[in-house]
């Protein structure tokens, strides 16, 4: 290979691309789309819960007579919405998305690899998470709408056609949707897995790849072991559905008969389910762990402070992420005692995240800060991962939980936590490795405004819905004025909708940005942000193979930023090192 | 045509952000502004932003605090909620506190070490007392919390005392119905075979062969599958599945439809797909799902005659019970209670915030929560009054609509409601709960009607 330019064709390099740079960009796209689409149906049905029963042209626009007759948002579709919002956003953008574009940019980029290990199996990977998400989104022009049963679609709702109108052909396709997402996981997984195990550059030991990858690499990982448990759920769910199966299913009396279908356990869905469910938490939250860690050393020009601790505490969140799914299930009727398990486990997980916020701080101090647009989401990630976190103390107490189990106060902690705190980290990533995926910068004024309009909007919007919760609103209500109680405090809804829609608008500064700045940015130099990683020794022109002659070889850690004896506040991996010098950590 | 105009109004102001930073671009090239991608300017108004925010951001979250307590639940009115209060309480100045801290760190360090050109960051990756104290500190906090926490869930989920009173909900899209246990104190035994007329299934001798009878009466009046098939149209099962759509042209029989009305006479809207056109959607395939049904619950059934035949005193605890179908019930302050929860078709939750209490209703299982309400609902709302708590007087007037709305003192009572997405009418699943004296609730429980009476 070595830098050849082959003869490349517009399909070959822009569609079926075995490029790992332009399958990075395929992702971040369609991730781009995919999150467009699952924002705008949240301003949809804010709409509603701000305003109960109020008439918007605009709802009838897009929802159209049968959904929206005469603006205002039919319950059935509301409950859509809220499912498909919740889909999208995590499986499309914060899974498919995240990890598909930065593990498939960064991990040969940062490795010194000239590509994937399997440029074949990537490239259908992202296949096939193209059509699974084409499936999912057309799965909402169905006449009796999309799923409905929330993202976790648990039977028996979800499992019988009579309980919902979403419960037909909208969760067949759902189910077939995520089928195909699945693999395509799987097999993005297994590449990264391989890739980083077998394709690193002479001299970068395990103990020398920046923490993106090592992040990266774990979640592959937990893709690969807790994906296939989630697989066989839905597959058992379309046995259920279609078969007359009843592994879901047991003693149901709905549309005035007894169904023959018995013997089966709701909760054997949840179990399978949340066995995924849990380690995808990690599976979105490391990645934007890893750019964000990336980022704030490059920035702060100091290294990543306890580099091993960050390693082990990821090693301890992956580890513990496999058993603590049952902090989701206190309230199903499970053994108490099993509560109590669940409970310790999860609790723990607070000590590795602990170590995780007390080092970007030790980081940052004393650090001489670019606050470029990076550095800003990256610091706002570690606040919204430090806010997020705190209030899993609450969630994961099986006797708090109690009280504030699916209710507003739930979905506050993980919008902060791993909605709002992932897509920090994405944004962080992607203003700083634009330069490396464009050869362009993208406008960093834009990008202060975005960041700024960004952060008001994430603590305006889950920081009163707290108090909802904590007055005892639940979530996926369609309205909150059947009961006295909730109307009480409706008056906060208006409020979150606001801010919500502000920040909605301050996405299009960023949309607006990213696609200009592609072809209108100011050039790059192939280092702008003066980083230590390999990526920023590889010309800035897309080359395949990466690196023009033979791969760099690598004499250090990422991190050297600032060492004394330098004259310069940065140590690129590829320096030797100085005679007696020590390698960083 | 508004929607676009707006769509022609963000265009336009697209090409205008990219006109105005093309500009600045050229102004830039100007200035000689190339060599570094971001200005010092640029990152001071930054440091400063990030001061300014910490400030409106705690500012904000202590005006919530203070200025939206009175909106808050009041404190417990059962007594194990008292543990739940207090451990929320630990729990939540932990959070605040560490939240504190932290942001003031992040931000105050954002600021204080913003870029200087010719300044060089302190050389510091590691150091092991500093980061063995922040895992050890976190742990020891943690383990305490954990222990805290774990105790109090065993004593809410494993009472050691026998209830004094139990009680059942059996949940369905989208209402609550009640049933207490009666004189004997026991909630008699109960089956989904027997929904129907029969609200919770309580299964008694009576209740088991009425059910059979309506059963057997719905797959009777047609036969088996077979025989109907060939009673109505001169051909088999199978040949007739084949040909449905060639059928639906040529048959026109009002007395098949007659036939479908007996098997279904129980939901009304499957009879009106049929009149209209009773192969569309794959009725049929419903008709057979139901023949199916409820050929499957009258094995059931007989079944458990049965076994009501070898053991009747199982089914005699039933008979007492008191089933309340409305949406309003009360409980008696001071005794246990004991709630059972099942559920008819898919899951809800059955959420009583008040009490601190909460349950899952699973079909096919039966869950628990044991609780002792403390105060009456008058009590109750006196408490509310004392701890600052408010609600909403709405005056309505006839049709409905809220006239005037004044915030006043005290709260809206105890209430249950739904907590699992469980349809298009979750959000109006409620029972309006009364904790009374335990004679005015003996007096009450005696005016209910029993389940059957001998």
């Amino acid at each position: 290979m070595g830098g050849a330019h082959h003869h490349e064709t517009f399909i070959s390099k822009y569609i079926f691309s075995m490029d790992h740079k332009m399958i990075g960009k395929q992702f971040l796209i369609t991730a781009i789309i995919m999150a467009v689409l699952g924002m705008g149906m949240s301003i949809l049905f804010r709409m509603q819960l701000a305003w109960p029963g109020e008439g918007f042209a605009f709802l009838n626009f897009f929802l159209g007579d049968k959904w929206a007759p005469e603006g205002v948002l039919d319950p059935n579709m509301y409950l859509a919405l809220v499912t498909i919002h919740g889909t999208i956003i995590v499986f499309f953008v914060l899974t498919g998305g995240l990890s598909g574009t930065f593990s498939n940019v960064l991990i040969p980029y940062q490795l010194g690899a000239r590509d994937m290990a399997s440029g074949f199996m990537n490239m259908l990977s992202y296949w096939l998470f193209f059509v699974s998400s084409v499936i999912m989104v057309s799965s909402c022009f169905i006449e009796t709408g999309p799923a409905s049963g929330g993202w976790t679609v648990y039977p028996p709702l979800s499992a019988l056609e009579k309980a919902m109108p979403g419960s037909g052909l909208g969760m067949t396709l759902w189910l077939v949707s995520m089928t195909v997402f699945i693999a395509s996981s799987l097999i993005g997984s297994l590449n990264y897995i391989v890739t980083v195990l077998n394709l690193r550059t002479k001299g970068m030991t395990m103990i020398r790849m920046p923490l993106t990858i090592w992040c990266f690499f774990i979640t592959a990982v937990l893709g690969v072991l807790s994906f296939p448990v989630l697989l066989s759920a839905a597959l058992l769910l379309m046995f259920d559905r279609m078969l007359g199966t009843s592994f879901y299913l047991d003693s149901i009396y709905i549309g005035g008969e007894p169904l023959a279908q018995t013997g089966g356990s709701p909760i054997l869905y949840e179990h399978l389910f949340w066995f995924l469910g849990h380690p995808e938490v990690y599976i979105i939250l490391l990645p934007a762990l890893g750019l964000t860690s990336e980022v704030i050393s490059t920035n702060s020009r100091k290294p990543i402070f306890g580099y091993r601790a960050m390693i082990l505490s990821i090693l301890a969140i992956a580890f513990l992420s496999f058993i603590v799914w049952g902090h989701h299930m206190f309230l199903t009727g499970m053994s108490p005692f099993l509560g109590t398990v669940f409970t310790f486990t999860t609790l723990l997980i607070a000590i590795p995240s602990a170590v995780k916020v007390f080092n970007y701080l030790a980081t940052i101090w004393r650090g001489n800060i670019r606050l470029t647009p990076a550095m800003l989401f990256a610091m706002g990630m570690v606040s919204l991962f430090i806010s997020g976190g705190l209030t899993g103390l609450v969630l994961g107490d099986s006797a708090l939980d109690i009280n504030v189990h699916d209710t507003y106060f739930v979905v506050a902690h993980f919008h902060i936590v791993m909605g709002a705190g992932a897509i920090f980290g994405m944004f962080a990533g992607v203003y700083h490795w634009f330069p490396r995926m464009y050869g362009r910068l993208m406008y960093s004024k834009l990008g202060y405004t975005h960041f700024w309009v960004t952060f008001i909007g994430v603590y305006g919007v889950f920081m009163p819905m707290h108090f909802l919760g904590l007055a005892g609103v639940p979530r996926r209500y369609y309205s909150n004025l059947e009961f006295e109680m909730f109307a009480d405090v409706q008056f906060i809804n208006p409020i979150v909708t606001a801010f919500a829609i502000m920040a909605a608008i301050g996405q299009f500064l960023f949309i607006f940005n990213f696609f200009y700045s592609i072809f209108r940015g100011k050039k790059s130099s192939q280092n702008p942000w003066k980083s230590n990683s390999l990526e920023w020794t590889a010309p800035i022109e897309r080359i395949h193979g990466n690196w023009e002659g033979p791969l760099p070889t690598v004499h250090r850690w990422p991190y050297d930023y600032s060492k004394p004896g330098y004259e310069e506040d940065f140590v690129p991996q590829t320096v030797p090192l100085k005679e007696g010098e020590h390698d960083g950590h | 045509m508004e929607v676009i105009l707006i769509i022609l109004a963000l265009i336009l102001a697209g090409v205008a952000v990219s006109k105005i930073l093309q500009a600045k671009e050229l102004v830039d090239g100007l200035k000689g502004d190339q060599a570094e991608p971001i200005t010092d300017a640029e990152m001071k108004t930054n440091a400063l932003g990030l001061v300014v925010y910490g400030a409106v951001l705690f500012a904000f979250l202590i005006a919530q605090i203070i200025g939206w307590e009175k909106y808050m639940l009041p404190s417990s009115a059962s007594v194990h909620g008292v543990e739940i209060d207090g451990l929320m309480d630990i729990t939540m100045i932990l959070i605040l506190s560490v939240f504190f801290v932290t942001h003031i760190l992040l931000f105050w360090f954002g600021f204080k070490f913003y870029y200087r050109k010719g300044r060089k960051a302190y050389w510091f990756p590691h150091n092991n007392a500093l980061e063995m104290a922040w895992t050890v500190v976190p742990a020891v906090v943690l383990i305490m919390l954990i222990s805290y926490g774990m105790s109090t869930w065993g004593s809410i989920m494993n009472p050691e005392d026998e209830p004094d009173l139990n009680i059942e909900f059996v949940s369905e899209q989208f209402k609550w119905t009640t049933r207490y246990a009666g004189d004997d104190g026991k909630l008699g035994q109960a089956s989904f075979a027997l929904y129907g007329s029969n609200a919770v299934g309580v299964a008694t001798e009576k209740a088991i062969i009425t059910r059979l009878e309506e059963c057997k009466k719905m797959i009777t009046d047609s036969g088996s599958l077979e025989e109907f098939y060939k009673k109505e149209f001169k051909v088999p099962h199978t040949a007739l599945r084949n040909s449905l759509k060639n059928y639906e042209s040529i048959n026109d029989k009002g007395d098949t439809l007659i036939m479908f009305k007996g098997l279904r006479a129980d939901s009304a809207v499957n009879e009106l797909l049929i009149a209209n056109d009773w192969n569309k959607d794959g009725i049929l395939d419903n008709v057979e799902a139901s023949l199916r049904n409820y050929k499957a619950n009258i094995i059931r059934l007989n079944r458990m005659l049965k076994d009501y035949i070898k053991y009747p005193a199982k089914y005699d605890a039933g008979k007492d019970d008191v089933v309340i179908n409305g949406n309003s019930i009360k409980l008696p302050k001071g005794k246990k209670i004991k709630l059972q929860f099942r559920s008819k078709d898919v899951i809800h939750s059955a959420y009583f915030p008040h009490f601190r209490a909460q349950m899952n209703a699973v079909p096919g299982m039966k869950t628990y929560f044991t609780f002792e309400p403390k105060e009456t609902s008058t009590e109750f709302n006196q408490k509310a009054i004392d701890e600052g708590r408010v609600y909403m007087k709405r005056i309505k007037d006839e049709e409905g609509n809220v006239i005037s709305a004044e915030e006043t003192l005290g709260s809206t009572g105890f209430i249950l409601y739904c907590n699992k997405i469980c349809g298009a009418s979750h959000y109006n699943m409620k029972v309006y709960i009364e904790v009374v004296e335990e004679e005015e609730f003996e007096d009450w429980l005696a005016d209910q009607a029993n389940f059957e009476v001998d």
